[in-house]
């Protein structure tokens, strides 16, 4: 097997090193736009990624046009090495190019990461629907006309995504290209859910979010949506049953701040105080003590410009030493679809430089060697920047709901001691659960929760606690 | 100098002496004379006074109930998910 092995890695690499002799022959040439134009075909079919995108992005910057050859070589070598290849080039030569919708959907997310919507939309126009990026350049020109509020355009926009990324989705032959339309195609329907919620339709919005499958990777980003839809639909215990999903096993990594936040907005508005008053406590024990341990710990290393993304390729048992937050945060930045294709063309660049130093000697290796290590510093520092931005966004996030959970606390001890000055006290110490206070529709489901957590129950739990905001005589409670 | 102000000084003195007379002339003319008398001693009943009209107030001491006035905290509240749909398209290929 080892041999078998060994005798496949020798024609790969003799292969390699005959494709690179015909672009070594190619860069003897005088320097021209035809030479780096026809350097970095030669590079590409040679495999030499990362390479052949130095000569592209020469030839984009001094071409006027690009040919149907070239167009389809800079779409491949988006796949290859990520949009960031692309997005991160001078505005005014992207700008040049809108013509190529490669180079179009380029600008367009740039764009959109200025916060510049309306030109991201007009950028991504030039990208039809039927075209490889046609789904995505659909949802980001959604998400621009989103922000600028126009809903109606909004909501056309993302329709199309809907529609483009599912005829991928059906005709994709490899189960992953397919998984990753699919993402894209339900997340144009969360984020039409999240315009109907923007606009208080409230009951639209929680059909959209049904259509979201439980075998969906989105689906455990969206309870949280799902149940502020319940809160504002003031269905406290579908709020509560949907937000019990995250204690479920199979959601440990999930861990959101605000989910318990809204926990404690939930009890509250049942009256149910010393509920809210348990969950913020709890809040306050385990996660705030928690947090500031973390926060001292990411607060050592962050001017490091590898530090974190060192974290990324340590295996699991070494960042749960570190801090048990610290493991589900790398869960869950894994996860992330960016953070994957970014990650997986940091390590297609690593291999790539290991082959060129195994070449001979020449000024083209030398040039190719040079770019790529450049490259290489630059995505480190952008995964490194990317990773500790998350890590800061979630300690952060929990500094401020602690403040929320706060504010919460003394609105109880507030209507506790106006209570005391009513001479008043609420109806039952504490409500207990019953079927008689579940809100229901024919086709919504409904489990009870015995301890259990089925796969198939998650995000369909409901409580049933009867509301306690009725305020008696002293002495009159039940 | 020193002459100077010898004869400064018998001036001032002359004119204050003369002012002076005039003065105790037209006082002895027309001076009326005035006497002011105070009562030594007054005495009030208060027990025999009496106020007429009609009492409007409650008898006994009390406080118009009304509801106490609370004023809510504006609690954490969601009003879109503008920054999970900019988070969305950041994670984008």
């Amino acid at each position: 097997m080892k041999k078998i092995l060994l005798i496949i890695t020798l024609i790969m690499s003799s292969r390699a090193l005959a494709d690179i002799k015909a672009a070594t022959e190619l860069y003897k040439q005088p320097q021209s736009l035809k030479r780096d134009r026809d350097m970095a075909l030669e590079l590409f079919k040679s495999k030499y990624f990362f390479s052949s995108l130095a000569f592209a992005k020469n030839y984009i910057a001094g071409s006027k046009e690009l040919d149907p050859e070239f167009e389809a070589v800079i779409e491949k070598l988006m796949v290859k090495t990520g949009t960031m290849s692309f997005s991160y080039m001078d505005r005014k030569i992207l700008k040049r190019h809108m013509s190529s919708p490669t180079l179009a959907l380029a600008y367009g997310i740039r764009m959109s990461q200025l916060k510049k919507w309306d030109e991201s939309n007009k950028a991504l126009d030039n990208v039809p629907d039927n075209h490889k990026f046609g789904s995505e350049a659909r949802m980001l020109q959604g998400a621009a006309l989103n922000m600028l509020l126009k809903d109606n355009d909004a909501v056309a926009m993302y329709k199309r995504c809907i529609k483009a990324s599912q005829t991928i989705e059906q005709d994709a032959e490899k189960e992953k290209l397919g998984r990753y339309y699919a993402i894209i195609k339900e997340s144009c329907f969360i984020h039409l859910a999240r315009i109907e919620y923007r606009n208080g339709n409230y009951e639209q919005a929680k059909e959209l979010y049904r259509a979201i499958p439980k075998t969906s990777y989105r689906f455990p980003y969206i309870l949280m949506e799902k149940a502020w839809n319940a809160y504002q639909r003031e269905d406290y215990n579908r709020s509560l049953g949907v937000l019990v999903t995250y204690k479920s096993p199979l959601m440990t990594s999930y861990f959101f701040p605000e989910a318990e936040v809204l926990r404690a907005l939930s009890y509250f508005r049942l009256c149910l105080w010393e509920d809210s008053m348990v969950t913020i406590e709890n809040y306050y024990k385990r996660y705030k003590a928690q947090s500031d341990v973390l926060r001292a710990l990411l607060l050592k290393h962050k001017k490091s410009y590898t530090y974190f993304l060192k974290m990324a390729f340590a295996p699991i048992e070494e960042t749960e030493k570190m801090h048990p937050y610290v493991r589900n945060m790398m869960t869950q930045i894994r996860k992330k679809i960016k953070f994957s294709i970014d990650l997986v063309s940091y390590k297609k660049a690593q291999n790539e430089l290991k082959f060129i130093q195994k070449l001979p000697t020449s000024k083209l290796r030398n040039l190719m060697e040079g770019e790529l290590k450049e490259t290489l510093k630059w995505r480190t520092t952008h995964l490194n920047h990317y990773i500790k931005k998350q890590m800061f966004d979630f300690v952060n996030e929990i500094h401020k709901f602690s403040y929320e959970m706060f504010n919460i606390k003394l609105e109880i001890l507030a209507r506790k001691r106006d209570l005391v000055w009513d001479n008043k006290q609420l109806v039952s110490d504490r409500s207990r659960g019953s079927h008689e206070n579940l809100k229901r529709e024919s086709d919504e489901h409904f489990y009870d929760f015995r301890g259990e957590f089925w796969a198939d129950e998650l995000g369909d739990y409901s409580f049933g606690l009867k509301s306690n905001c009725e305020k008696v005589r002293v002495g009159a409670a039940k | 100098m020193r002459r100077l102000m010898i004869a400064l000084l018998f001036l001032m003195v002359t004119s204050t002496g003369a002012q002076e007379k005039n003065a105790s002339k037209s006082a002895n003319v027309k001076a009326p004379k005035v006497i002011y008398k105070y009562r030594q001693y007054e005495k009030f009943d208060l027990g025999s006074m009496e106020i007429k009209g009609s009492i409007v107030a409650p008898g006994d001491l009390s406080v118009k109930e009304r509801s106490r006035r609370t004023f809510s905290r504006d609690l954490y509240d969601r009003d879109n998910f503008n920054t999970e749909v900019i988070e969305d398209i950041r994670n984008l290929r």
